[in-house]
């Protein structure tokens, strides 16, 4: 009996120590995911999740340029109306299906198809970009699209992150009746399980296909991973989300203010990584303002500031000031880019006295749910009044603060644009005609000219020449002054390893490793 | 009986109509619109035009109305717009987390401070009464966030005897549940101790005074008897109508502790669906919770001629 006994307890034990020990990373979310159908119902934390399941045939590289993923190469006609991918071979979906062109038609049908509500379909069906005329295979692993015009942001907007990267998707994904189920895609990662308000968790994807490179690259190259499973918590309180951290619920917090990022830091066990993304925090002019339409107040405005000093002490020196639309990551910008607002208060008082300001009450509006946005007004203020210049702020809820964007009904704002990975979609955002569209905040007609060329234009100096030329046409206006580049700034347990951070604000969970379960 | 709960019910419809109306029109006075807060800056006109459309956003306010009322009049109180879920088990999914806790807590304060607040009154003004007092004026005074970061920072850091995050429920494992809710379920207890303690108390001291209380103890009865028997009961009316509006107030959602505890609750939904501005799911939450308030009122005049024998239904 005895003998049985230490036979049966010898033999759980082997099995226990070979069984395979689970590697598993915990990750907060600040809010939970919208959807889980790419690009459809979305916002930002839904689109970082639905890239590591989802994979399109382009994506963003490290350094934010467009690369292949899904396709092997791309080639462009000389007209520039043809783009011709071709797929890599050996593909699998996540349901262990091959990869094939007809899954790219299908995929891209629906993404056009109106009742998709795809958020990107206006960059595609010429209502906003481009114009897909056609998309035709030319056999099992070559699909050709075809556009009415050239278009220079084609790839890119193809690749954006808001597009869910255009993610080719297995008809899976959907139910019998055409109603979104789950994304089955190429990705390395699957979704295991979404529990709305709770969790989202992913897991490794057995099928998972890797790109010939060495290493991941961006979104693109080679995205492997150790990870067995990834539960991303939603944790919408940052006191929770640092507690949480600080006794190992979670592995890691992506989206760090900097005052929490220095106040973890000082924790032993805890690590601290930022970068600099293509966010553009900003203080917007309403140009039609009956005070503000002086362009010499604005400059005045401008020259009161000292942009350094301010983001500085905004990001505890992980960001630079840039005056720039042109993201400080982009590979676009230059020296040309550099040149900003100099900080001159004799300057602004000349400019004061020749605009005939008078004191007069100037309403600047921030809100609470971005920290550094309301941050940045009062230093805004502060600064300004020591030239004389009386700023009020009026702090808004996000959304009517969204509304009062939307419709230009505002003096001054301080706002957050999000990530655009092309500074032709950079300037797009801001430049305009506020006729037609009132959150426009720059109404030039020769910049939107030139705008509309860098939009067409493929050729990187020429695109580079317009650049300069708007960012010069923008110093002059002033519409408005970018102040800083967003920062992304994660924190994580000492035993996270592989972390990477890059100019998109979203995290690339594949690189991370942590040790199996049970033993940190 | 039967006739009064009946009447109550009947009397309820007209005001969750009224509540609905008004729900409808002040979310709508609110600036800020879902289409937009859904695209966020990238709205340009067409794709916002295009939401707006598909969220039925661009039809008129009272034909909005209606269309809503309709359905939730055969049961459906639509989709929300952020998730697109089916509202109703939605809400019903988070409720039934946010009750468990509250009930648990109130129940838990409730068997504590009512004891409390009688033994209080019965030493009025001795060491017992003094420090009674002063505790239940200290956690009456302390904010239930505070307190449950404070007990998160304890248990859940300091000593890591207990998640600081996450929530399963009871059919998927009882154990790690209780792990999950005990602390939120500790500062809830603690927090309303306060208020049910001093009330008990006051209550208490009022119906000692009184001159049946003289008379039960000239006849020779016991302490316990004359506490436990005359002077709770008597004194134990205004308590029940307090517990009852905490039941109610909190019912009606524990927003700032289920954020800090990061429990999906009825509470956090609401909140998140104000800065959505997810009108299907807001106004559906407010209905729930205008429902629950003339439920939790209802048992509260049913329980009463139990306790108080003037009161008759």
């Amino acid at each position: 009996m005895n003998k049985t006994l230490i036979l049966a307890g010898a033999l759980s034990a082997a099995l226990v120590g070979t069984a395979h020990a689970e590697s598993v990373l915990k990750v907060a979310l600040n809010a939970d995911i919208r959807s889980t159908d790419p690009g459809v119902n979305r916002d930002t934390n839904s689109d970082a999740v639905i890239m590591h399941i989802t994979e399109g045939l382009v994506a963003f590289r490290e350094d934010a340029t467009v690369g292949p993923l899904l396709a092997k190469d791309v080639q462009v006609s000389d007209d520039g109306l043809r783009y011709t991918f071709h797929l890599r071979d050996g593909v699998k979906f996540q349901n262990g299906k091959a990869l094939t062109s007809a899954d790219v038609l299908w995929t891209w049908k629906r993404f056009l198809d109106p009742k998709t509500q795809w958020r990107c379909a206006p960059e595609f069906d010429g209502h906003g970009g481009a114009k897909i005329v056609d998309i035709s295979a030319q056999d099992p692993l070559t699909v050709v699209f075809t556009l009415d015009k050239p278009n220079g942001l084609f790839l890119t907007s193809t690749a954006l992150p808001e597009c869910g990267g255009s993610g080719i998707l297995s008809a899976d994904s959907l139910n019998a009746d055409g109603s979104w189920k789950t994304p089955v895609g190429t990705g390395p990662f699957q979704l295991g399980e979404w529990k709305p308000g709770q969790y989202v968790e992913l897991l490794r994807n057995p099928n998972y296909t890797p790109r010939d490179e060495k290493e991941p690259d961006g979104y693109t190259g080679n995205k492997s991973t150790s990870l067995d499973r990834v539960r991303l918590l939603v944790i919408p309180d940052p006191a929770a989300a640092k507690a949480a951290l600080l006794s190992k619920n979670v592995d890691l917090l992506i989206d760090v203010t900097p005052l929490d990022a220095t106040e973890l830091a000082a924790h032993s066990g805890v690590r601290v990584t930022s970068s600099g993304t293509m966010s553009v925090n900003a203080l917007l002019f309403q140009t039609r303002d009956p005070l503000l339409k002086d362009v010499r107040l604005r400059q005045a405005i401008a020259h009161a500031l000292d942009s350094a000093q301010i983001v500085e002490a905004l990001t505890g020196g992980r960001s630079k000031a840039n005056n720039s639309m042109v993201a400080s990551g982009s590979h676009y910008h230059t020296a040309v880019e550099d040149q900003g607002f100099t900080f001159d208060p004799a300057k602004t008082a000349q400019l004061l006295r020749e605009a005939g300001y008078k004191g007069e009450p100037i309403k600047l509006i921030v809100n609470k749910r971005y920290a550094a946005i309301f941050d940045m007004g009062v230093f805004v203020q502060a600064m300004a009044k020591a030239s004389g210049i009386n700023l009020e702020l009026e702090t808004l809820e996000w959304g009517t603060q969204l509304e009062r964007y939307q419709s230009g009904n505002y003096q001054m704002m301080a706002f957050p644009y999000s990530e655009r990975l092309d500074p032709a979609l950079s300037f797009d955002s801001m430049t305009g005609d506020k006729d037609k569209e009132s959150r426009k905040v720059w109404d030039n007609p020769q910049a939107r000219e030139w705008l509309r060329e860098a939009q067409r234009e493929g050729d990187i100096s020429k695109r580079q020449a317009l650049f300069d030329q708007l960012h010069q046409q923008m110093i002059k206006d002033v519409p408005m002054i970018p102040m800083y580049n967003g920062n992304a700034i994660a924190a994580s347990r000492d035993y996270v390893k592989g972390l990477r951070t890059w100019p998109v604000s979203k995290p690339r969970l594949w690189t991370v490793s942590v040790p199996a379960a049970g033993s940190n | 009986m039967f006739r009064f709960i009946s009447q109550r019910l009947a009397m309820s419809v007209p005001t969750l109509l009224l509540i609905s109306l008004m729900v409808f029109a002040i979310i709508r006075l609110v600036p800020g619109d879902p289409a937009l807060l859904m695209l966020g800056d990238m709205a340009d006109a067409h794709s916002l035009e295009v939401a707006r459309s598909s969220l039925g956003l661009d039809q008129p306010l009272p034909v909005q109305f209606v269309i809503w009322l309709k359905a939730v009049l055969s049961g459906d109180l639509g989709h929300s717009i952020t998730t697109n879920e089916a509202v109703l088990p939605l809400i019903l999914d988070r409720f039934q987390m946010s009750a468990g806790i509250v009930l648990v807590s109130v129940l838990l304060a409730a068997l504590i401070a009512v004891p409390a607040g009688l033994l209080s009154a019965w030493k009025q003004d001795s060491a017992l009464d003094f420090g009674v007092v002063s505790t239940a004026t200290l956690l009456l005074s302390i904010p239930s966030f505070w307190l449950g970061l404070l007990l998160l920072y304890a248990f859940g850091i300091k000593l890591g005897w207990l998640p600081v995050v996450g929530y399963v429920s009871f059919g998927q494992s009882p154990w790690q549940a209780l792990s999950f809710i005990v602390l939120p379920i500790v500062t809830l207890t603690l927090v309303e101790l306060g208020a049910i303690t001093r009330m008990a108390r006051a209550s208490a001291i009022e119906v000692l005074r009184l001159e049946y209380i003289t008379h039960a103890r000239a006849k020779g009865l016991s302490e316990r008897a004359v506490l436990w028997r005359h002077a709770l009961r008597n004194s134990f009316a205004p308590t029940l109508t307090l517990i009852g509006l905490i039941l109610g107030n909190l019912l009606s959602g524990i927003a700032v502790l289920e954020t800090v505890f990061t429990l999906p609750g009825i509470g956090r939904l609401m909140v998140d669906a104000i800065y959505a501005r997810d009108y299907p799911v807001l106004q559906g939450c407010l209905l729930l919770v205008t429902f629950v308030y003339v439920l939790v009122n209802l048992l509260v005049d049913l329980l009463y001629p139990l306790f108080d024998p003037r009161v008759k239904l």
